[in-house]
């Protein structure tokens, strides 16, 4: 490191420092206009929040928010974690061939390389199609949940991979010798080993499924409005409000309280440097 | 013997499906077959409602290349290129930006790497809407920087620096450039210094030794930011909803359009189509390039 002349890393700290406030321009200014003048209050103040808090439509849209975060991260946790545990642990050595190897990874990377407008256009086709032939799954907070569950958990079956395979596959073995059935092995050696990527791999889900705004807005029907597609389309309908920044702002301060809640549990846990995932 | 491991075998990928299979399935059921029926719709006639219908034809695609009741344009091919245009410029501005960040961030003392880290990412875990949304404040003809760029004559008075292809330019980076600091972390964080060193001792300039010791170290990561950055960029569809007109449309609004405003669903899978095959000839582009500098995904699956 002290290979760095003095000059460059001076040089590198001046370019950086823009760079982070940048970052956080943006973030900054819908906190500050938030507590602008608005009509009726013509300083400084906090009405707009006031209004948020009464206004039903705002309520409903974060209860609606927060069932499909929560549900839908709890069924993608499960299905993520048993796909990163059966691929660590089941995939045979040689790599599995075409049918073992190669397909369940292209299944599972699927979701994430795929454009999320062609993601979310093609689960509106889908839905569309499905409830035309059999009057199932109309477009509403279920086939948003369904669509949420389809791209968090191949981002949680690559967090618990990412653990099992930085693990000594001799423990395993070490658990059948010690008489260990596969259930008790399960339960006394898998989940304490994947408790960090599990509770990571949850979180990251809530966070994925908060931040959706694409495949949310094709998947939703008239009566799922959620918060990003609330804010969309009364930017659409009225352009800036303090309103609209009050909520952007409480959504700001949430996932960055999640973000650093989550790190700091984390930190004390894992001592190998991990990098967060960018969402 | 043979029997014993061959029913050990099956034993794996039986436990194997049993793990992995439910996973597996819903991906296949919820998105492999939802996007193979997109696809396929391609290849059906439009009715007057816009839905598809029998007899199967190519005139969506002879729509996507600019054919229409009104004879050829090339609008289309205006929206394809812009797209291009902007996913690759502002990819660009992603890498020049990451570098001095990455740069600056590994130079620090360990223990204070992971938190400039998370401060670089925790902006791109907030609502992308509410992201752009604030370039919409920051851009508009009544914001200050609109203001400065109207008194600078950089743009005609009245005029704000958004709707427009700059705003959506700025957008794109803003919301893009975790996902190239990220992977250049990671490779950054691993780079053999000694290589520095020993180009230091033979008398290597600055240039030199960053393009000849530095650089090739990070090019994994680099690449890695490219797909990151490019393949979501190219296909966005907030942004430019939201920060570009109908002069800076992009290839995302364009297929939206056909599925929602004005219905043509054949159109618009084909227009998918054309998105995918520009995706997936980055993707595999730059996987090969990869793997032709043999860098490692690490703990990929």
């Amino acid at each position: 490191m002290s290979t760095i002349p003095r000059k460059i890393q001076h040089a590198l700290f001046g370019i950086s420092l823009p760079v982070y406030l940048l970052l956080y321009t943006p973030l900054a200014v819908i906190a500050i206009f938030s507590f602008g003048p608005s009509l009726g209050h013509p300083t400084v103040n906090v009405a707009a929040y006031g209004l948020l808090l009464q206004d039903p439509e705002v309520m409903a849209a974060l209860r609606r928010s927060l069932t499909l975060a929560l549900c839908s991260a709890a069924l993608g946790t499960l299905l993520g974690t048993l796909m990163g545990f059966g691929l660590s642990r089941f995939r045979p050595a040689t790599g599995g061939g075409f049918w073992l190897g190669t397909l369940p990874s292209l299944i599972i990377y699927l979701p994430i390389i795929m454009p999320s407008l062609v993601f979310g256009i093609s689960e509106l086709i889908f839905f569309n199609f499905v409830h035309e032939y059999t009057g199932l799954l109309s477009a509403g907070l279920l086939t948003m949940g369904i669509a949420h569950v389809t791209f968090q958990s191949p981002y949680v079956a690559l967090v618990v991979y990412a653990r099992l395979a930085g693990l000594d596959p001799n423990l395993f073995e070490a658990s059948q010798d010690l008489y260990a059935n596969p259930i008790k092995s399960f339960l006394f050696l898998t989940i304490p080993v994947v408790r960090p990527a599990l509770i990571g791999g949850f979180l990251l889900a809530i966070t994925l499924s908060i931040d959706d705004f694409t495949i949310s807005f094709f998947t939703a029907g008239p009566g799922s409005v959620t918060l990003p597609i609330y804010i969309y389309s009364a930017i659409a309908r009225k352009g800036a409000s303090p309103e609209i920044n009050a909520l952007g702002s409480l959504m700001i301060a949430s996932v960055i309280g999640i973000a650093l809640l989550y790190y700091f549990i984390t930190r004390h846990r894992e001592r190998s440097t991990r990098i967060p995932a960018v969402a | 013997m043979t029997t014993a491991v061959q029913t050990e075998a099956r034993g794996r990928a039986w436990r194997l499906w049993l793990t992995s299979g439910p996973g597996l399935f819903w991906i296949v059921l919820f998105l492999l077959i939802p996007s193979g029926i997109m696809l396929g719709i391609a290849f059906f006639t439009n009715s007057d409602f816009g839905s598809p219908v029998l007899p199967l034809s190519l005139d969506s695609f002879s729509e996507v290349a600019g054919y229409g009741i009104l004879g050829w344009s090339g609008a289309n091919f205006t929206v394809l290129l812009r797209s291009l245009l902007q996913a690759g410029i502002a990819t660009s501005i992603t890498i020049l930006l990451a570098y001095p960040l990455v740069f600056f961030i590994v130079t620090r003392p360990p223990s204070l790497r992971p938190v400039l880290l998370l401060f670089a990412i925790v902006p791109s875990w907030t609502n992308q809407v509410v992201r752009t949304y604030a370039w919409m404040e920051l851009l508009n003809p009544f914001a200050p920087v609109s203001h400065i760029a109207q008194t600078l004559g950089l743009i005609p008075p009245h005029l704000g620096l958004m709707p427009g292809n700059f705003a959506v330019l700025i957008g794109l980076t803003y919301n893009y450039l975790p996902y190239m600091v990220v992977p250049l972390y990671a490779a950054a964080e691993k780079l053999d210094w000694t290589l520095v060193e020993a180009g230091r001792d033979l008398y290597a300039s600055g240039t030199k030794l960053f393009f000849n010791a530095v650089f090739p170290q990070t090019l994994p990561g680099l690449l890695s930011g490219i797909i990151l950055v490019g393949i979501p960029a190219f296909g966005d569809y907030v942004v430019p909803q939201l920060l570009g007109g109908d002069k800076a449309m992009m290839l995302g609004s364009l297929i939206a359009d056909q599925f929602t405003f004005s219905p043509n669903w054949p159109y618009g899978a084909a227009l998918t189509i054309i998105m995918l095959v520009f995706t997936c000839v980055g993707l595999i582009t730059f996987r090969r390039l990869t793997q032709k500098l043999g860098g490692g995904e690490g703990a990929m699956l």
